[in-house]
């Protein structure tokens, strides 16, 4: 019965998170034009992973949000190692956009594939470090024990660095702002440039729909996710990612994206050192 | 239920396995490679040792993706879009094949795994935590400072800048028939870019 209901809540998180993003996004009347309009065809495309791209990418978000808790102590997947399942997602959805980009055979698609490979590996260890350092006052890489390690103090408050990191790959997960080097306009839209029809419309949907998913982890590792005062747990997390959602489509709107490969500098240069920053001063704190 | 699932794993890894040499391209090889390990991965999961699984599938998925980036880069078949035969020194390999599946299949089935179940109450990511930290510590640190020191040596030596100036100066790409005129676009005029004049012999 549980089980039931948390995949419901799963579910209706997902449906209702992607609705409320393509209102902030002002994508839904986009959403629904091309749902109906023809499929045009690349020449010698692979097909198999054109068609599949989409769907691994809404199912990769559905697992996301599987490992997050909706209230204290319930998880749909409630793993001892919660954490890295979400790390496993991450890295597949690298893979997902990139095959996005290779399957047309085309040549935006194909640009847009390598720059996100280029730019999402290295997004990948901030992400880790900053996951990790969540885990440390916690002793355990389950997301019910994160919660539960946050009733005195959210980690957003005991690790301040960990939040602005893990919006940053947020961006970069959901293909978004200063982190689109995907399907960015300086190259037609890159991986989605030759998408048409019901396809684009679902790319577009689970590109949404990862949005939920990276918003509530974050509200989760970082905010708490369901501990809250007076309100049921449910609400609260989804109070905490829909103010995190709002964030990132500001910040995807507002920030600027600079060239590769001087977001390569920053990402090395910068975020990493950050990153272990982050780590290295919650575990002394967590000691 | 366990069995069943662990064995069409199983089928489903040697399958993927298989179709690494079956496809044309280095990018699905990659990625069907890929499959194999998230297979291997899952069955982790099922024999309670969910840390090594999912960190497997995690691991693998940054692993291949990299792979197929630097396949891609060294094969002389832009993108992996070309067909190509992806099988090569037929002897050699038929015969580490049946080598290494012989041996393996030996080892199976004469080695005894042990046969208690996991506890129920059996912490097992901080047990293995334990263990990694603990007695294995040597070995774990020995491997982890020898791969760092391969990625160093890595790209000290594919980076463009040397101490001895451009690392591609005066290389020439190989030709599209044997012995023949390099392939791809020839510098203008002998000269290159304008900040190394100096390189003008390589037409």
């Amino acid at each position: 019965m549980t089980v039931l209901l948390l995949v419901l809540a799963v579910c209706a998180t997902l449906l209702a998170g992607v609705v409320l993003a393509a209102v902030l996004d002002r994508a839904l009347p986009e959403l629904a034009g091309t749902m109906t309009r023809q499929r045009i065809e690349t020449e010698a495309p692979d097909r198999m992973n054109r068609d599949l791209a989409p769907a691994f990418y809404l199912a990769l978000a559905a697992e996301g949000l599987s490992v997050v808790p909706f209230a204290p102590g319930l998880a749909l997947i409630d793993s001892p190692v919660g954490v890295v399942i979400w790390g496993a997602c991450e890295a597949l959805t690298i893979i997902v956009v990139f095959l996005h980009g290779w399957s047309p055979n085309a040549p935006f698609p194909l640009i847009g594939a390598y720059r996100y490979a280029a730019i999402g590996l290295p997004v990948m260890l901030p992400s880790m470090f900053v996951l990790i350092a969540a885990a440390l006052p916690a002793e355990s890489l389950s997301l019910v024990a994160i919660v539960d390690s946050q009733r005195e103090i959210w980690n957003v408050l005991r690790q301040p660095l960990g939040l602005p990191l893990f919006l940053v790959v947020a961006l970069a997960l959901t293909l978004r702002g200063p982190m689109d080097y995907a399907d960015a306009a300086d190259i037609a839209g890159g991986t989605s440039a030759e998408d048409s029809g019901a396809g684009r419309t679902l790319w577009q949907v689970a590109r949404l729909a990862m949005l939920v998913s990276v918003s509530a982890v974050a509200a989760t590792v970082f905010l708490g996710g369901p501990l809250g005062p007076v309100l049921p747990g449910p609400v609260w997390l989804w109070l905490k990612t829909a103010v995190l959602m709002a964030v990132l489509i500001w910040l995807g709107n507002r920030v600027a994206r600079t060239t590769p490969s001087r977001m390569l500098t920053i990402l090395w240069v910068v975020l990493l050192p950050l990153s272990f920053a982050d780590l290295i001063i919650s575990g002394v704190l967590a000691l | 239920m366990t069995d069943l699932w662990v064995a069409l794993l199983a089928l489903f890894a040697v399958w993927t396995g298989w179709r690494v040499f079956r496809v044309d391209s280095m990018v699905r090889a990659s990625f069907s490679l890929m499959l194999s390990f998230i297979a291997v991965g899952a069955i982790g999961v099922l024999l309670s040792a969910p840390y090594i699984g999912v960190a497997t599938v995690f691991m693998m998925a940054v692993e291949m993706m990299v792979m197929a980036i630097f396949m891609v880069m060294f094969m002389m078949n832009p993108a992996g879009l070309n067909p190509m035969v992806m099988v090569h020194q037929h002897r050699l390999s038929i015969g580490a094949g049946v080598v290494a599946a012989l041996s393996l299949g030996a080892a199976v089935l004469f080695s005894r795994p042990p046969d208690d179940a996991v506890r129920a109450e059996a912490d097992v990511v901080a047990e293995l935590g334990h263990e990694l930290l603990g007695p294995s510590m040597l070995i774990f640190e020995t491997a982890g400072v020898t791969l760092l020191a391969t990625m160093v040596g890595a790209v000290i030596l594919s980076s463009r800048q040397g101490r001895f100036g451009a690392a591609d100066e005066g290389s020439r790409p190989p030709g599209l028939s044997d012995g023949g005129a390099p392939a791809g676009r020839q510098p203008e005029g002998g000269g290159g870019h304008h900040h190394h004049h100096h390189h003008g012999g390589h037409g």
